[in-house]
């Protein structure tokens, strides 16, 4: 690393910004198709019908469609575009491996989802939540996430800055969990190398905490630490503030990351998994609260003596409400981990509406703040188009966003407590058939709910298209760069 | 020619990527099999004329600057 002498200006390297557009605009499209799926499914769970007997858009294929393209798709395009741009702007270098092997872990990626999508609607899926595609796409998978990693550690070796900035700590620990969680929940053997169809080497129940120690840490590391890493650059950077307290930051990095690994068996209370493995699980989720809400308070904190920019700036309102489903889903979820609360809650819709409070209200919330702060920033342009329509988004999303948990706490519950009611001779007092006629109001209701997110969404892509191209969103030239452009 | 150590390696990638989607859509037991095959060799066929349109952009803009 060079040595840096105080007071000395350096020129910035020219950073790969053609990757991070290119990723942001991915982000955006695969936002709109997963809302878009995810209303469709909803109007097929509220009205059957609307399978049209058409097997490839019935609920069962195209739900694994939807999570795809929200976690991996929308998600994953949003952290690799903040990542990218993050890592070089805080170590003061362009990307490592130049721009073949970033456009080949863009054009890669989008290679992946497409295949996979396509064939989940084909119906061919390893039944695994979260990790439905065969292993022909997973070894591909695998080869563009490598790629993804080389990019990001050779830049962060090649660094002219003496420091590692703590948001690329937690897109480091997202880069190489998930590489590890990939690998780990996909060693099957195909049945000819010729054929999708694959098995997994282990079976039962040990499949079954393989599945969930990759299924619980893929929330904890692609959906938590990789858009910590958002949080901890773009709120300063919005609200122009430093990091509330750095020191608790790192505290926050180490206790997340050795806590949430652990997690996993509480997604299998009450099957045959040993009752002191799903205690151990059940312990480290009640822990987690600890890490989680530091972060949290770090985040909200950095607000100190700038909350009035709340008013003002309807994009990093999006963020700082993130950072408040951030807090509510990390406190709801260890409660539903506790063994007993999850007799009532497991199977329910209760877990859907923890599942999209953290997808759409910290997910994707923290998604949007940066993706308005960082399309005037990419295309040079002075402002967004309009601030008016981001804050009929962050209303309309956040409206919808209520809808949807508030319906499916109330349709979770009322089925739980339907599923255990007896009557006095000891029979079940409720048939299956009788509990899903109960939920259909709440079914409408979640609908409502996604029709209105998948709505504010539409606006944003409006406003970012104006910002991109309206004159209104042009930069004002030095009167002396204007003289030299004009020839004088 | 001066050709970039990125390029040439991700284009020897794709090449080996190329030829294995043809080889895996030529015995392929399944629909599955056989448009993933097909779609991996029209990737990394139009990745590689990709790499070369870039080049040779970069070429001329080199030439010209």
């Amino acid at each position: 690393m060079a040595d840096v002498g105080i007071g000395v200006l350096r020129p910035a390297p020219e950073y790969n910004e053609a990757i991070v557009k290119k990723f942001l605009i991915a982000s955006v499209f695969w936002g709109v198709v997963a809302f878009l799926v995810g209303v469709y499914i909803a109007t097929e769970l509220t009205w059957p019908s609307f399978n049209l007997g058409l097997s490839f858009i019935n609920f069962g294929r195209l739900r694994p469609v939807h999570t795809s393209a929200a976690i991996f798709a929308f998600g994953g395009c949003a952290l690799f575009a903040t990542s990218f741009h993050v890592v070089q702007r805080t170590c003061r270098a362009r990307l490592f491996g130049g721009e073949a092997l970033a456009n080949f872990v863009f054009w890669g990626y989008q290679f992946f989802i497409v295949m996979a999508a396509l064939s989940y609607v084909m119906g061919f899926s390893q039944s695994q939540e979260y990790a439905e595609p065969e292993w022909h796409i997973d070894l591909w998978l695998t080869v563009v996430w490598v790629c993804y990693a080389i990019i990001f550690i050779g830049t962060l070796m090649k660094r002219e800055e003496p420091h590692i900035y703590v948001a690329n700590w937690f897109y480091l620990a997202f880069i190489l969990t998930v590489a590890v969680l990939h690998i780990g929940n996909n060693i099957d053997i195909p049945i000819s190398v010729f054929s999708a169809k694959s098995y997994p080497v282990a079976a039962g129940v040990q499949n079954a905490m393989i599945q969930w120690w990759y299924g619980h840490n893929a929330v904890g590391f692609f959906l938590t630490a990789g858009f910590l890493g958002m949080m901890y650059y773009f709120i300063p950077k919005a609200a122009n503030r430093p990091v509330y307290s750095y020191r608790l930051s790192v505290v926050h990095f180490w206790s997340l990351i050795f806590l949430y690994i652990w997690a996993g068996p509480h997604h299998l209370h009450w099957t045959a998994l040993p009752d002191w493995t799903q205690t151990l699980g059940m312990a480290f989720s009640v822990m987690l609260w600890m890490p989680s809400w530091g972060g949290m308070i770090n985040g909200l904190m950095t607000l100190s003596g700038a909350w009035d920019k709340l008013r003002t700036d309807p994009s990093l309102r999006f963020s700082v409400t993130a950072v408040g489903f951030y807090g509510m889903s990390t406190f709801e979820g260890p409660v539903m981990s506790v063994r007993d609360v999850n007799a009532l809650s497991h199977y329910t819709d209760w877990t859907i509406g923890h599942v999209h409070s953290g997808a759409l209200g910290w997910v994707a919330f923290i998604s949007f703040g940066a993706i308005y702060y960082l399309v005037p920033v990419l295309w040079k342009r002075s402002s967004l188009y309009s601030t008016r329509l981001v804050a009929w988004h962050y209303w309309i999303a956040t409206l919808g966003i209520v809808f949807y948990i508030t319906s499916m706490w109330v349709a979770g519950i009322m089925e739980g407590l339907m599923w255990r009611a007896y009557d006095q001779f000891g029979f079940l007092q409720y048939s299956f058939a009788e509990s899903v006629v109960a939920v259909h109001p709440y079914f409408v209701i979640r609908l409502l709910g996604g029709l209105m997110f998948l709505s504010g969404a539409l606006l944003m892509v409006f406003n970012l298209i104006m910002t991109v191209r309206s004159s209104s969103t042009e930069r004002a030239i030095a009167p002396q760069l204007a003289a030299v452009a004009a020839g004088e | 020619m001066d050709i970039e150590p990125s390029d040439f390696i991700v284009g020897l990638l794709m090449l080996v990527f190329g030829i294995v989607g043809l080889i895996l859509a030529s015995g392929a037991m399944d629909d599955e099999m056989y448009v993933f095959g097909l779609s991996l060799f029209g990737f990394a066929t139009v990745f590689e004329f990709g790499l070369l349109r870039r080049h040779f952009d970069k070429a001329e803009a080199r030439r010209h600057g």
